[in-house]
């Protein structure tokens, strides 16, 4: 077991590799009450062609083929599994996005036990014609949940105007078209590809024992390793944008809006991502962030509320900043984002290090809940970084390298529009 | 170490939870009111007073504050338990343990100071303030449409209570805020500063008395008789099912049922409801989940809330629009079996456990801590979690069909397509 450690946020973490090739990490939370697991694997819905480990062929898979395998997992021969974590009074659950699927439960008891069970179960699969004929009613019915989410289409319009034919613009659940040409055999391909422990990671935190967790997982996962690779293949997405505006009309009572701006910076994990994630952060902050002259301006002007927010997303084959609300007037907004974006000449020290002593704070709360610690660390993961670097890479940015982010990607030719208008 | 509860020298109730297992201090003011013709304007009091205060004028500057104090989170939200409307100020600060510097004392002070100081010009709120919070009010009203899976099940609600005070909106309506001015608010403010119950909430690695003595210090403010708020009507004889239905620009239907419970949030029998309500629709393990959603693939989601202070019970679920017939049916029936004792050991057990999972986890969070003390007080019932867990453990299945007999169907609310 290898030991990781930050001194300043006063958190250790134990590291260890089982000989199947899965990597298991344990954070220790002293005093809490909730253990928390997650059992992910390096599988999302970007991954529609792919070449299996020791094979040629490419596999090209229906679209929203990784959330219903997700879904499928859930059921055992005997059964749901659900059944067994209420038993012991847990909560499963898991989730799907664009680069990962990931698994886990919460509890406050029998934690060895559900630990057991979340291993196990998704070792098993159990697909059947009848069992993933049921699933399509269900999962329909999410897909017209979310078709009928303002935000969720603002969003993925968003992806649509940024990308030509990059896959993160596809839904995640697909549609229900393409779910209606999923069955058994594919979901097993897809299974028996990316379910490799090879290919996955288990995250623990909450009051529990390292020694104990380790020999749980000795016993329950049993494959070989795996020595072949799996080859995704992604298009070569072109750097420019699809479009620069796109619109669709729903049951609001005011227009929403996200600006969105495609990073072409990629390619890269690790380290010198999560150093671009933060430093891309700030410069967010500053430019749109709640104590920006920006934003004073436009809430003055009635052109933003307080729904109005900033994000970046830096995965390691695309990346894109938003900032979104709700605006009586989103073209006025853009249009102020943009000048204000070409009058930066200089990062003012004072801001800088505020925005950045507010980043450090944020991320030593998000310590406090055994959530938001797991999802981080399987989302920082995912990128090959290591959730305890953030305090020692936030250090190392200079107002430099924020000015420098601001003149290379900040640009009104990388910048997308989405509106759903009334 | 026990919640600790001391009065300041004003008379406004302190309670203390010192725990070290946390990175933060959180702390939690909560100004309580009725819901009346009042409600649109102390649902804006908070809004004014994030804007701007006599040290900090600009919400710019109040901004620049919490981002040096290390990005304390300062948020505040108001919302209804019953009829009585809630006004919550919440402020989440790093523990001076991971910083080089205690932050606690300036951040009593600052909350003080947004409550207590506000920012006033010709004997009134700031003017631009006022009327820019307004227009930011009113669009919040509006936008109450754009969620459709939370505005079905509020306008269920609104619905059910329609003669009664519990239909007012958190926020209260357009009209009212129009009759807002700068003036008339503050006036309202000064009364309401000195008049509301006030609670103050503190969760972390603290000391007690330093707490004490710093609120002391600093939240100054003089008090006068305080109001009472009555509990909110609870009982309900319903004569005639509602069935209502809205017509929206969408693609999935949403069906709601509101049911009446008949018990009081100080009750025993409130214990057996909330096992109920797990039976029901409180988890994978549920009725809705199991017959809804994955033996028929009606819904997505099916599942149960319970509204403690109002004694309401709402069942929500996202459905086929051509599927309403079917689902209502359904649903009815998952309520009939438990009305007649058609409970399962497995269905019984794992709502329970559910529970005492979903009421340990509580201890895990300043702000849960906060809101659940805070519910205690307002149902006259002084549990702490684990008498909670307890009551919960002794509930049998006979418990659950005696107080299924107390629910009634009251609205059946369905939002459809155009």
């Amino acid at each position: 077991m290898m030991e990781i450690f930050n001194d300043l946020i006063k958190e250790k973490m134990y590291k260890y590799e089982h000989e199947s090739g899965l990597n298991v990490f344990v954070m220790p939370k002293k005093g809490f009450i909730k253990q928390y697991a997650m059992f992910a694997t390096h599988y999302g819905s970007n991954d529609r062609e792919f070449i299996i480990p020791d094979e040629s062929e490419i596999v090209h898979v229906p679209d929203g083929i990784a959330h219903f395998l997700e879904h499928k997992m859930f059921e055992e021969e005997s059964g749901s599994i659900f059944e067994e974590f209420s038993k012991n009074g847990a909560s499963a659950n898991a989730y799907t996005n664009f680069t990962t699927t990931a698994y886990l439960f919460s509890c406050t008891d029998n934690f060895y036990s559900n630990l057991k069970l979340l291993l196990d179960f998704v070792q098993r699969p159990y697909f059947t014609d009848e069992n993933v004929e049921k699933e399509k009613g269900i999962i329909a019915q999410e897909i017209r949940m979310y078709d009928d989410d303002p935000s969720w289409r603002l969003f993925f319009n968003m992806l649509g105007g940024l990308y030509h034919i990059h896959p993160v613009k596809v839904d995640i659940a697909g549609t229900i078209e393409s779910i209606s040409k999923i069955d058994k055999d594919i979901l097993y391909k897809c299974y028996s590809t990316f379910y490799h422990p090879s290919n996955m990671v288990l995250f623990v935190t909450g009051d529990v024992d390292i020694d104990k967790v380790a020999e749980i997982v000795n016993n329950s996962v049993k494959a070989e390793k795996r020595h072949g690779e799996i080859k995704r293949i992604y298009p070569d997405e072109p750097a420019k944008i699809n479009k620069s505006y796109v619109e669709q009309k729903m049951a609001v009572s005011m227009p929403l809006f996200n600006i969105g701006f495609k990073d072409n910076d990629i390619g890269y994990g690790g380290e010198k991502l999560l150093k671009k994630d933060i430093t891309t952060q700030i410069c967010l902050e500053i430019l749109a962030g709640r104590s920006s002259d920006l934003y004073e301006e436009l809430y003055n002007d009635g052109l933003i509320d307080t729904t109005f927010d900033v994000e970046y997303v830096g995965e390691v084959d695309h990346g894109y900043s938003i900032i979104g609300g709700q605006s009586r007037d989103p073209e006025a907004v853009k249009k102020a984002v943009i000048n204000k974006i070409s009058s930066i000449d200089k990062v003012d020290d004072g801001d800088f290090n505020r925005i950045k002593r507010k980043i450090l704070g944020r991320f030593i709360k998000s310590f406090n809940s055994v959530e938001s610690i797991s999802h981080s660390f399987i989302a920082y993961y995912m990128k090959d970084i290591n959730i305890l670097d953030f305090t020692s890479v936030i250090e190392d940015i200079t107002s430099d390298d924020v000015l420098n982010r601001f003149k290379t990607y900040f640009k009104e030719d990388n910048c997308v529009l989405s509106v759903v208008k009334p | 170490m026990p919640i600790i509860k001391e009065n300041l020298a004003n008379g406004i109730k302190l309670y203390v939870n010192k725990l070290n297992k946390f990175k933060t201090v959180t702390i939690n003011i909560y100004i309580s009111n009725k819901l009346s013709d009042e409600t649109a304007k102390f649902a804006l009091l908070p809004s004014i007073l994030r804007r701007g205060s006599y040290s900090f004028k600009t919400y710019k500057e109040i901004t620049k504050h919490l981002e040096d104090l290390y990005g304390a989170t300062f948020a505040f939200s108001v919302y209804k338990k019953g009829e009585r409307q809630i006004a919550q100020f919440k402020l989440e600060i790093v523990d001076g343990t991971y910083l080089k510097e205690d932050i606690l004392e300036d951040s009593i002070k600052f909350i003080s100071d947004i409550l207590l100081n506000p920012l006033i010009s010709n004997d009134g709120f700031e003017q631009t303030y006022v009327q820019q919070e307004k227009e930011k009010q009113k669009n919040l009203i509006n936008s109450r449409i754009n969620e459709k899976t939370k505005y079905a099940v509020e306008r269920c609600i609104e619905e059910m209570c329609k003669d009664e005070d519990y239909s007012i909106y958190e926020l209260g309506n357009v009209d009212d805020v129009d009759k807002i001015d700068e003036k008339n608010l503050y006036e309202y403010y000064k009364k309401a500063i000195k008049r509301l119950p006030i609670d103050i909430f503190v969760v972390g690695n603290v000391d007690v008395d330093k707490v004490k003595e710093l609120f002391n210090k600093y939240f100054k403010i003089e008090r006068t008789s305080i109001d009472v708020i009555p509990d909110t009507p609870i009982f309900k004889k319903i004569d005639k099912v509602k069935y209502v239905e809205d017509r929206f620009d969408v693609t999935q239907g949403k069906l709601t049922l509101g049911y009446r419970t008949n018990v009081n949030p100080w009750e025993d029998q409130y214990f057996p409801l909330l096992v109920l309500s797990g039976v029901l629709g409180g988890g994978p393990f549920s009725k809705l989940f199991m017959n809804v959603r994955e033996r028929e693939s009606l819904a997505y989601y099916a599942q149960t809330r319970l509204e403690r202070f109002k004694g309401l019970m709402l069942i929500m679920s996202g459905i086929e629009i051509a599927n309403y017939k079917k689902a209502l049916e359904i649903i009815q029936k998952q309520v009939e079996e438990i009305k007649s004792g058609n409970i399962s050991d497995y269905e019984f057990d794992s709502a329970v456990k559910a529970l005492i999972t979903s009421f340990n986890s509580i201890k895990d969070s300043g702000t849960q801590l906060a809101d659940f003390y805070l519910s205690q007080k307002l149902s006259h019932t002084n549990y702490s979690i684990d008498d909670f867990i307890s009551k919960i453990k002794q509930v049998t299945k006979d418990d659950i069909v005696e107080v299924s007999k107390k629910l009634q169907l009251d609205t059946v609310y369905f939002m459809t397509k155009k």
